[in-house]
């Protein structure tokens, strides 16, 4: 649905791309995960068309590059900072979305989304008097008004509280589920694992791995930690294969506990740069 | 386009709710206009200002000056032109002029032979009630001084003297002047023996009129002031074109920062990602600012129409001159708008810049009341050609071959701001 190659952009002296590609289909959700300054804003903004990339290209199916305004009516985005027009209520703020996209039925639309995002009953309140997690909610539904087949979103949990956020995710899910491409970007690790079926991970304006979160750590997380607790002591062990280690650990006998530390998305971010996701 | 009108729609609806633009915008203004009007009409508790002016000076006209000024109704300010006084009238600071003739002693002395003194009474038609409480007075004043003038021995003496003279320098018979002469020789000791009974009528002012059969020994000429056109029907003919000036202040500041709070608030991010153009967006924004030009002007002259006398010439004049206002003022917004890239760069720097356009430009000192350099200056100021245009349509009365000018130099801005404007704005969205 939506294929990025070889991106490359400089601001000035900072290079903030440097050759990013990837794709993603209908039906999933690619994670963008990576540190503050990794890139991710910059590759969405020339994915959308916001700027224009020094070099590499931007195909969205058969309708090309996000320039052409035909192409950009297939992406909806939710960009990092809330863009909402505070002085308006939520319902209008949809409804002007709504009308500037051509939506042909604006106030029943922005009805649905205000429901769909669960603040329908907020509808006539303004905007400036909405929660942190409530703007960012409303922030997501202004990304979808008229429906596009590939959704951005841009950090769509920064600031919320978990119960907002468990509703964010399982919207996002729900999206993808209907048949829209999402990409996501995000520093928690924990999101992308709950809830991408790929994840590209970012560094330096570069993506250094892209696959399911089981095949990354496969390849890049190393060795799992097999503690086991005898009375004579802990045995650790680093192992590939940790079943195999409490199994044999087992048959020896004498174990009082065993526990494993598997490798996660953090892990294979430190394998993968030498640093940690969140200094 | 249709998206520009929805995305125009959007920012006056948002310029509703933001209170203090919406206050410069459409209340401000009228404050403005009354607060001039009032302060330049002098109507307040005060005692009525009167201009008089003396053609030419002689004991009858000295006589009902002095009586005129000495009449607690008003304060006289004698002046030395007939202009000098209209434009007293005219700018509020008197009510009206009274013009003694030049043929005033004449026909003091005249009054036998039956002509009669005449006065000029030149009024500001907008203060009609002092108007006419004027006329009456000076009616009065006139009969007491013309009154006393013939009860005044010596001075009828004189009359008859002058009387005689020109009799003697006329191409009359010699016998019909012998008859005359007779009859102002009778006059002459009538005169002497009916002063007392003048006295006692002089004491009772204007009431020793009715004793006189239907005898009216002043008749007083009564010129409206505006009946002319070009002139401002009142204070408030003025003080609402100021106003203008400070409406379309309002109107051009609250949407000059448009872009740059679209872009502070992130907001011009969804608008670009939309299928709307730069082109699109940046005309949505003029055109929200062209809409409230226009309404803050119309509600304007309403408000001056319904409640201050504001007289519009032509409302097709008007309607084409508030058009092409908001057109040029939509334009002096792009300008504003490439100029100052930030909200706090308009509405600082960009907000001073106006001020002093906005006030140069007739904002404060009426047009009119320019000395010439000011005047002069003016010319650079987008706002004095909006105020003209104002006045053109209103009191000024102009055709089309008066307001073309002014509408000329407001499309140009309104051209080159939004072409000029709209390219420097479009690189940085
Ligand atoms: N408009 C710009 N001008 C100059 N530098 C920029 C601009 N936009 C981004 N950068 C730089 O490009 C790099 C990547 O920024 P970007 O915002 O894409 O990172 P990010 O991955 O979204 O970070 P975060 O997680 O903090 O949002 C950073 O070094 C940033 O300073
Ligand atoms: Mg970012």
């Amino acid at each position: 649905m939506i294929r990025v190659t070889e991106l490359r952009k400089s601001f000035g002296s900072v290079r903030a791309l440097d050759g990013v590609g990837f794709h993603a289909e209908r039906g999933e959700v690619l994670g963008l995960l990576g540190p503050n300054g990794a890139g991710k804003s910059t590759a969405l903004a020339i994915c959308t068309g916001l700027i224009v990339p020094d070099s590499g290209s931007v195909q969205l199916g058969d309708a090309g590059a996000p320039r052409d305004p035909a192409a950009r009516r297939l992406i909806g985005l939710a960009p990092q900072q809330i863009a909402l027009y505070e002085d308006l209520t939520a319902r209008e703020n949809l409804v002007f979305l709504a009308k500037i996209h051509g939506v042909h039925d604006p106030v029943r639309r922005a009805d649905e989304l205000l429901d769909m995002v669960g603040l329908l009953p907020r509808a006539r309140d303004r905007v400036r008097t909405y929660s942190g997690g409530m703007q960012r909610r409303l922030n997501l539904a202004a990304a979808i008004v008229h429906d596009p087949p590939v959704i951005m979103l841009d950090e769509p949990t920064a600031g919320v509280d978990p119960q907002s956020r468990s509703g964010i995710l399982e919207l996002v899910q729900r999206l993808a589920a209907e048949g829209r491409a999402v990409i996501y970007t995000t520093h928690y690790m924990e999101e992308a694992q709950r809830l991408c079926s790929r994840v590209a991970i970012v560094d330096h304006g570069r993506v250094l791995a892209t696959g399911s979160v089981p095949e990354l750590i496969a390849a890049h997380g190393g060795e799992s930690v097999v503690t086991v607790d005898t009375p004579s002591g802990a045995r650790i062990t680093r192992t590939r294969e940790p079943l195999r280690e409490i199994e044999r650990a087992l048959a020896e006998g004498g174990a009082t506990a065993v526990r494993i530390d598997q490798p996660d998305l953090e892990t294979v971010f430190l394998a993968l740069t030498g640093r940690r996701l969140r200094d | 386009m249709r998206a520009s009108l929805v995305l125009a729609l959007k920012d006056l609806r948002l310029l509703s709710r933001d209170r203090a633009a919406a206050f410069f915008t459409f209340v401000f203004p009228l404050a403005i206009a009354l607060f001039f009007g009032y302060v330049f009409s002098g109507t307040t508790a005060e005692p009525m200002r009167v201009a008089a002016f003396v053609e030419s000076a002689s004991p009858a006209a000295d006589t009902l000056v002095r009586a005129l000024s000495e009449d607690g109704a008003f304060v006289l300010n004698r002046v030395e032109s007939r202009e000098d006084g209209e434009r007293l009238v005219r700018s509020g600071t008197a009510a009206a002029l009274v013009v003694v003739p030049a043929s005033y002693a004449e026909g003091v002395d005249g009054m036998l032979t039956g002509a009669g003194p005449h006065l000029g009474l030149v009024v500001d038609p907008s203060r009609r009630a002092e108007g006419s409480m004027l006329v009456g007075k000076v009616h009065e004043v006139g009969f007491r001084t013309v009154f006393s003038s013939m009860a005044d021995p010596a001075q009828f003496g004189r009359a008859l003297d002058r009387m005689e003279a020109s009799l003697k320098a006329s191409d009359m018979s010699a016998s019909d002047q012998f008859a005359i002469r007779a009859a102002l020789g009778r006059a002459r000791s009538m005169a002497a023996q009916s002063s007392k009974d003048a006295g006692a009528a002089r004491a009772s002012g204007a009431s020793g009129a009715s004793g006189m059969s239907g005898w009216k020994p002043v008749s007083v000429d009564v010129t409206e002031l505006a009946m002319r056109p070009g002139i401002p029907a009142n204070s408030f003919a003025i003080s609402f074109t100021q106003g203008v000036a400070w409406a379309l202040f309002g109107a051009v500041l609250a949407f000059g920062s448009g872009i740059a709070e679209e872009r502070q608030r992130g907001t011009l991010v969804r608008l670009r990602v939309s299928p709307m153009s730069p082109n699109d967006i940046l005309m949505g924004k003029a055109l929200a600012c062209f809409l409230t030009c226009m309404a803050t002007e119309w509600l304007l002259v309403f408000f001056g129409i319904a409640f201050f006398h504001v007289a519009v010439s032509s409302w097709v004049a008007m309607a084409v001159v508030v058009a092409v206002t908001a057109f040029g003022f939509s334009g002096l917004m792009m300008l504003l708008a490439a100029g100052f890239r930030t909200e706090g760069g308009t509405q600082g720097a960009g907000r001073a810049v106006l001020l002093v356009l906005a006030m140069v430009g007739g904002g404060t000192v009426p047009l009119v009341f320019m000395p010439p350099f000011l005047r002069a200056a003016s010319n650079v100021s987008p706002f004095k050609w909006a105020v003209m245009a104002a006045e053109g349509a209103t009191w000024r009365n102009w055709g089309p071959d008066e307001l073309w000018m002014p509408l000329v130099v407001l499309a140009a801005i309104g051209a080159v701001g939004l072409t000029a404007g709209t390219a420097l704005v479009r690189r940085s969205i």
